[in-house]
């Protein structure tokens, strides 16, 4: 009996984590993609510079200071991503999304199908896919006929 | 089950003891897990002689599997219908042939059709795969290449309405043909069949899963296929 305490203890405290884990995913797929975009200033047009040549030490830098960096476009293999980065002063205060992959993981990836017209034909294959063929089936299939070809 | 099952390896060195084993690991799925032998692992589990615990691993895993696609298809894929008996066949033939596949490769062979009842394992390509017709049984709907991977077929055509829409409990019928590629016949098999049993619906949800393509004709004879169907480039005749 003795043994089952620590390991009753052990599987609890295991647990711990499992309680105080929040899954991330909440926090991607919030960030809804912004076309808008692009309204922003550019990055150089960036502070406040320091015009005044006087007082040395005691001034610190505007803090009213907005920057609004734009991230490089680049291209994953999910798909193009893109962040938009602003600083207040040395602070990040928001960063946003402007390009965002369509991954399934985020989005629920919608397959595109093609509609066609039904054709027949006849063309030169290695073998055939069907339904459960059955033997009876076999013996006038196509594959049948590739078969006694090979052999 | 029974069905012919065609093999090509170009392979130099793969003998016929290849050949013979892999015959003989299909002929043991067919002991252990057909539903029309009385003395199959599969009917002794569902009368009740065997519990969930007593089973070989292999069973276990084919099980695991069905009970995936149930949930995944809403119930529209079923090996437990009601008032019948268990029938994991649809499961069992994709695995298994897959699995001969494997014993192919693990014996040195890069080069081969593996060709079960139409369903069809090929490795070393590319080669030409046609899809038959549903309607004309000497006639192809498309052809498509594969190097490596799987493609697997449900359709009406020949045996009837037997794959059933566990939903409703009657067979399905929204579909003539459906025809899934995938990196497994384990997947392109179930997936198939899921997909028949659901109907129209199920050419979207099959197109839906990560790594299949899918070419469907509807009761209206009507293509719809995936962008990424590996459609093949005629050739010059």
């Amino acid at each position: 009996m003795k043994r089952v305490i620590p390991v009753l203890v052990l599987s609890v405290a295991g647990l711990i984590p499992v309680w105080r884990y929040e899954p991330s995913i909440g926090t991607t797929t919030t960030t809804t993609t912004t076309t808008e975009a692009v309204s922003t200033p550019t990055p150089t047009a960036t502070s406040s510079s320091p015009s005044s040549s006087s007082s040395g030490s005691s001034s610190t830098p505007s803090t009213s200071s907005k920057k609004v960096v734009q991230g490089t476009a680049i291209n994953t293999d999910k798909g193009t991503v893109q962040v938009q980065v602003t600083f207040e002063g040395d602070k990040i205060s928001a960063v946003s999304m402007l390009q965002q992959p369509n991954h399934p993981q985020t989005t629920a990836a919608v397959p595109v199908l093609i509609e066609e017209t039904l054709k027949a034909q006849s063309s030169k294959i290695d073998t055939v896919s069907g339904a459960t063929i059955t033997s009876d089936a076999y013996v006038q299939s196509l594959q049948a006929a590739i078969d006694a070809k090979g052999a | 089950m029974g069905f012919p099952v065609s093999l090509r390896v170009d392979d130099e060195g793969i003998g016929e003891e290849t050949a013979d084993a892999l015959f003989a690991w299909l002929r043991e799925v067919d002991a252990r897990f057909s539903p029309f032998r009385p003395d199959s692992e599969v009917c002794r589990y569902d009368r009740g002689e065997l519990q969930l615990r007593d089973l070989s691993a292999d069973l276990t895993e084919v099980l695991d599997l069905c009970e995936q696609y149930r949930v995944a298809t809403g119930g529209a894929f079923d090996v437990r219908l009601p008032g019948r008996p268990l029938d994991p066949c649809a499961v069992v033939k994709g695995w298994s042939v897959q699995r001969a596949a494997e014993l192919l490769t693990a014996a040195g062979a890069r080069r081969f059709i593996l060709n079960a009842g139409g369903d069809v394992v090929v490795a070393g390509g590319p080669w030409r795969v046609g899809i038959r017709h549903p309607e004309h049984a000497d006639q192809l709907c498309t052809v498509l290449e594969l190097t490596d991977g799987a493609v697997a077929t449900s359709a009406r055509y020949e045996r009837g309405d037997h794959i059933v829409d566990g939903r409703t409990g009657t067979p399905a019928t929204g579909l003539l043909s459906i025809s899934v590629v995938a990196a497994s016949l384990t997947e392109a098999d179930a997936t198939a069949t899921a997909a028949f049993a659901m109907g129209p619906e199920g050419v979207d949800w099959a197109a839906a899963r990560p790594g299949c393509e899918v070419f469907a004709v509807d009761a209206e004879r009507r293509v719809r296929r995936t962008q990424g169907f590996p459609v093949a480039t005629a050739v010059a005749a």
